[in-house]
């Protein structure tokens, strides 16, 4: 195989191992959020029973874990949301030639950024509980 | 335009919709308010929110939207490849509408007595 063909193999590889893994992400995290979703209906369902039963839902979710389990669906949706965003203009024909240096940077830079922004505020209030 | 036509736009559409609805109820229900950035969100918080008819529309038509956007999802993922065949898919897509609606309602029912 000449140097060319070989480096273009790699490009090749690479451009299907950065698309196959942002779809698979985009499979896992969307199955995820959808249980999140119908689990959450299931606690906010509780305000039908009135103030005792909704709040002691609630006083059961303050528990540190899951408030690091909040954290994590924190990123899990902004790394769908972004990966998502992507997609869509990756549709709309935007930056199609670019897509592999769009999800790096921009689902996984600027997801963690949004993610740090909103997680250390949760983080350091009802984990570590500064300031109460 | 043929309906997969219209659902790969509406999946586009409401996603870019969630985006905006759920970075507005990730600060409402986290940051708003004291309590909140305490980590501490009650029925009463959210029944002073909720009494307002606006808050409560903008809450329905947020899970309605997730609701299909993540229930259209899960058909996209169980269509794949073909592999329900046509009469699996049928049945697939209806099981989905019916959990769906079933899961709005119950949400929905949830602001019953809140006013």
């Amino acid at each position: 195989m000449s140097e060319d063909a070989a480096r273009k193999l790699v490009e090749k590889y690479r451009w299907q191992f950065s698309g196959m893994l942002a779809w698979g992400v985009q499979r896992v995290t969307g199955l995820l959020l959808l249980l999140y979703l119908l689990l959450h209906v299931r606690t906010v369902h509780k305000l039908s029973e009135g103030p005792a039963a909704f709040d002691q839902a609630m006083a059961f979710f303050r528990h540190p874990v899951f408030k690091l389990l909040e954290i994590a669906l924190l990123g899990t949706v902004i790394l769908h949301a972004l990966n998502g965003v992507r997609i869509t203009l990756i549709d709309l024909g935007v930056g199609h030639q670019r897509h592999r240096q769009l999800f790096w940077i921009f689902a996984l830079g600027a997801g963690a950024l949004i993610f740090l922004a909103g997680a250390i505020p949760i983080f350091l209030a009802s984990v570590l509980k500064v300031g109460t | 335009m043929t309906w997969p036509v219209v659902e790969w736009y509406l999946q586009r559409i409401t996603g870019a919709l969630l985006v905006i609805l759920l970075a507005a109820h990730f600060w409402v229900e986290h940051f708003m308010s004291e309590p909140l950035r305490r980590g501490e969100l009650t029925y009463e918080v959210i029944r002073e929110r909720i009494a307002n008819p606006y808050w409560q529309a903008i809450d329905i038509a947020f899970l309605l939207v997730a609701l299909y956007h993540g229930l259209s999802g899960l058909r996209n993922i169980l269509l794949d490849y073909g592999r329900l065949g046509r009469r699996g898919a049928r049945a697939a897509t209806a099981a989905l509408a019916l959990v769906g609606m079933v899961w709005a309602y119950w949400g929905v029912e949830a602001f019953r007595n809140l006013r």
